[in-house]
């Protein structure tokens, strides 16, 4: 793939005008999916997709095309020299761009990483024996994935990596146990105790359901359910773009009006592994950036775009200015005291479709899902039926936050919306007091 | 050109590969999306999306399984058929169900969007041109920070082959078209829009655009996000509820469309986008919602966003009630979920590309009118409040509990409109929520949605949903902060 990127760029370079620049973001995979339900196979895909997001600038414009690849080199510089000729005609129509900033050479590098993994044909027989017993619904994905950011002042990034991962759930009737197992090299003990876990966690889904009704309940909220919580802060909550356009829900953070608890730090952290070194223009990442830091905010994401058109510095934050690979800083709580110290309230692994209520007052509301529990003296009497809750994020990880866990885990990305995607995160489980619920 | 090199690529390479499986068929997908954003009169975004590849779906021993490729070449063809192959023989000895070859007709035809002049007949600087000018309207007023209006284009052309004789191509032109305006006094900041995000959804060529019309609207969108501003907060209380059509949409598509997708209640997506509260057992049965609820499925409208012929299985699209008279009556799935769930379905069998195996999906997804003037449904109000344009939407996996939020509202009393409220909110629970429906309007709106995500691995794919205004009676509403 390096070489064929390698001819690929230079031809499209080697036509390019003395005031024209571009860059080629590269995507591409070969992925195997599996759906599982019933502990059995509902559908196979095998997917081998490239594509190249070519941004071409001139006069302060840009314009940014996607092409598919088909890996036939002729074929693919025909469409997107086509591309560029037309845009060399019609671009100059429209006015120049605020955040327009002229390209620059960010280095050259190539990150290869392997992980070692069963066949897929291989893992299809061992998922099925290993949930003969249960009723899972799940889902497999695996294969290497590759990036590149490529520009026209010389600038070359090359990362290839390998991963897999297993998400799944298993029933009884409407009741569930999520699991999940992904790791660099594939380790059937761990991912056989997993299932066990699973399975376990299934067994005390049995207990007569208690009824608990709207209110506000202390509760203990699992890795996997804070990792849920924490996907809103990617839906534009630390995005520099659209705080300056109007979507604020943390302008009293920022202006210090409000504050998190103390017990709360957001760092983007690159030294995770979960993605690449550079982002989608080929800037290198920092390798740590906080974010909140002991309830206060420290940075925005900030793109090199949005510190253009605002004249603010960037912190190399991708367009979107999306959370990439970050992690939540773990605190006190032992696991082995988490029953005792909740004592009487609710228990949640999973929350589910969580958005905005009133995004100026930072408010989401969302749903609990998969194995929840009511909890006295300590002890799980038995599962709940789902609530709705309705609260503000200032209340959650504000003054409600009793405390995170020593322990956290990593989730890494399991998006496959038109493509596979990296990043991910790691988060404690925390104990919220008098979390609302409103349904 | 480049089309017809493909076509031609196409049918030689399928006929290489047609006998090579119990039932073998491909399928291109080819799409152009124009996604075009301008912002306080300048530009914003200019961005475009070309995807191409395709999709193998061979069938062993009453398996399906598909192989994908960018790679359209005869190696890449031969490389992705082998593999396809290979999975599905592995995937078919723990099969969920096995299929007969009933469930892929021998469908032959032709469909295009109804249109005039072809969307690829506008240049970037006429979209530039629509997009500036009613940019520029929006910003009537410094304390509008933000105007923005956006248009996506798209040109999608998808062609079928199958060994059992099904040979289509569809040709779709659709437009989705969003004003936005986000104005702030001090600490109040509001937004308001066309129709709420992207709502604004339609099956059409160049013609779609009038000018004159969008900077009307932009003038009201501008005038509402500063009425915003100084309203008072929607109050928390339990009263009559009108939704427009705007906001119905929604409402239409999470607590309708969702839970009567045949695969979730079968469980395939048990796992991530969630099960159903409908059971098998509710067709022919469940009082769904008032006897006034008349609920079709009908991809044939001319316009809507997501109209065809055929769905990708091959299956001709017909019109059919999924809830009559209250009634539940069909479910939302295709000839695979007909053959495993033995429930009356449609042809709904799509996906997002060409990169992604078809499942049970929604078209349009459209409530039926009722007989009554919107002056008339809001004379009949004690005391409530009518909402404008979805802004927030969350539902639980079984899409029993919902909450959903609104951009702009109106206090009623006494029979008429008086209060402006920002932030409205409501909540409720399916079945007795659609069993509160007292009233619809004699009209309906079309809108839709470019977003509407589900599947393992996940898919993003485009519905239509017309509907009438529709009041409900004893809902809880609440506003912000």
């Amino acid at each position: 793939m390096k070489k064929y990127l390698e001819s690929f760029s230079q031809r499209i370079f080697a036509d390019l005008k003395s005031n024209e620049e571009v860059s080629l973001t590269v995507s591409s995979e070969e992925s195997d999916f599996i759906r599982f339900n019933q502990s059995k196979i509902r559908q196979n895909t095998s997917v081998t997709q490239h594509e190249v997001t070519l941004i071409y600038q001139t006069n302060q414009r840009l314009y940014k095309a996607k092409l598919t690849l088909t890996l036939d080199l002729e074929k693919d510089l025909k469409l997107a020299l086509s591309k560029i000729e037309m845009l060399r005609k019609q671009l100059n129509q429209t006015d120049e761009n605020p955040q327009f900033f002229a390209m620059q050479n960010n280095g050259t590098s190539e990150v290869y990483k392997e992980s070692s993994r069963p066949s897929t044909s291989e893992l299809i027989n061992l998922i099925s024996d290993t949930f003969n017993d249960s009723d899972l619904a799940g889902f497999w994905s695996s294969g290497p994935i590759r990036q590149a950011s490529i520009n026209s002042k010389g600038q070359f990034h090359y990362f290839e990596t390998d991963s897999f991962f297993f998400d799944y759930s298993l029933y009884s009737g409407p009741r569930a146990a999520k699991g999940f197992y992904a790791d660099a090299q594939w380790n059937e003990k761990a991912f056989l105790a997993k299932a066990q876990d699973s399975k376990n966690t299934l067994s005390l889904l049995s207990r007569p359901q208690v009824k608990v009704g709207p209110g506000a309940y202390n509760s203990y909220l699992e890795p996997m359910a804070v990792a849920e919580l924490m996907g809103i802060f990617g839906w534009g909550a630390l995005s520099r773009n659209s705080y300056e356009q109007g979507f604020a829900p943390f302008k009293k953070l920022n202006e210090k009006e409000l504050m998190l608890s103390k017990k709360f730090s957001l760092i983007e952290d690159n030294t995770l592994g979960l993605d690449t070194h550079f982002n989608s223009i080929g800037e290198l990442v920092p390798s740590q950036l906080p974010l909140i830091l002991n309830g206060e905010l420290k940075n925005f994401l900030t793109s090199t775009a949005t510190a253009k058109e605002y004249k603010l510095q960037s912190n190399q934050a991708d367009s979107t200015e999306g959370l990439r690979s970050f992690e939540v800083s773990a605190g006190t709580l032992d696991q082995k005291d988490l029953l005792k110290t909740l004592s009487k309230g609710l228990y949640l692994s999973n929350l589910h479709y969580i958005n905005w209520s009133d995004v100026q007052a930072a408010r989401i509301t969302g749903m609990t899902r998969f194995a929840c529990f009511w909890i006295e003296g300590g002890e799980i009497v038995g599962p709940i039926q789902d609530l709705r809750f309705d609260d503000t994020i200032y209340n959650l990880f504000g003054a409600k936050l009793d405390s995170f866990t020593s322990h956290q885990e990593i989730f890494t990305n399991t998006s496959t919306y038109s493509k596979r995607s990296l990043g991910g995160m790691k988060v404690p489980g925390a104990l919220i007091n008098n979390f609302n619920f409103t349904l | 050109m480049q089309t017809e090199i493909n076509q031609n690529l196409f049918a030689s390479e399928f006929k290489k590969y047609k006998s090579e499986a119990d039932f073998v068929a491909f399928k291109t997908i080819s799409e152009k999306n124009r996604d075009y954003t301008v912002r306080n009169g300048k530009p914003d975004q200019f961005y475009e999306s070309n995807d191409s590849g395709l999709l193998i779906e061979v069938m062993l021993n009453g398996h399906i399984g598909y192989g994908a490729t960018s790679e359209f070449t005869s190696e890449g063809v031969q490389r992705t058929f082998h593999q396809a192959l290979e999975m599905t023989r592995a995937a078919e000895k723990n099969s969920v169900f096995k299929f007969t070859q009933a469930i892929r007709p021998p469908s032959k035809g032709y469909y295009e969007t109804s249109r005039t002049r072809k969307l690829d007949s506008l240049s970037l600087s006429e979209i530039y041109d629509f997009l500036k000018k009613t940019s520029l309207a929006l910003k009537t007023n410094d304390k509008i920070i933000s105007a923005t209006s956006d248009v996506m284009l798209i040109e999608t052309t998808q062609n079928y082959l199958s060994s059992a004789g099904a040979e289509f191509t569809q040709e779709f032109d659709i437009i989705v078209n969003s004003m936005q305006a986000t104005a702030r006094d001090g600490a109040e900041t509001q937004t308001r829009s066309l129709h709420g995000g992207r709502g604004n959804c339609v099956q059409a060529g160049a013609d779609f655009f009038n000018l004159d019309q969008a900077l009307q609207d932009c003038e009201q969108i501008s005038k509402e996000a500063l009425e915003l501003l100084t309203a008072e907060n929607c109050p928390a209380e339990t009263c009559d509820v009108i939704l427009a059509p705007d906001q119905m949409l929604l409402q239409i598509h999470e607590s309708i469309g969702h839970p009567l997708e045949l695969d979730r209640i079968l469980g395939d997506e048990r796992n991530f986008a969630g099960w159903s509260f409908v059971e098998a057992a509710d067709f022919g049965k469940l009082q769904y919602g008032s006897k006034m609820m008349n609920v079709v499925f009908d991809p044939t409208v001319v316009g809507e966003m997501a109209s065809y012929k055929f769905d990708e299985a091959g299956n001709p699209a017909q019109k059919k009630y999924l809830i009559k008279d209250g009634i539940l009556q069909t479910g939302l799935g295709s000839l695979e979920s007909q053959m495993r769930s033995k429930i009356s379905g449609v042809a709904n069998s799509r996906s997002s590309s060409w990169n992604r195996a078809p499942i049970d999906r929604m078209a349009n997804i459209n409530l039926e009118g009722g007989d009554k003037t919107i002056e008339q449904m809001i004379e009949s109000v004690e005391r409530g409040v009518i909402m404008f344009a979805n802004r927030s939407w969350s539902i639980d996996d079984y899409r029993r509990k919902f909450q959903f939020g609104c951009e702009y509202a109106r206090l009623i009393e006494n029979g008429k409109l008086t209060k402006i409220l920002k932030n409205p909110n409501y909540r409720g629970v399916t079945v007795p929520f659609w069993n509160s429906l007292t009233a619809l309007s004699n009209t309906t709106e079309t809108y839709g949605s470019p977003y509407c995500g589900k599947g393992e691995p996940s898919q993003v794919i485009r519905v239509g949903h017309a509907s009438p205004y529709a009041l409900f009676k004893n809902i809880e509403v609440f506003g912000g902060g």
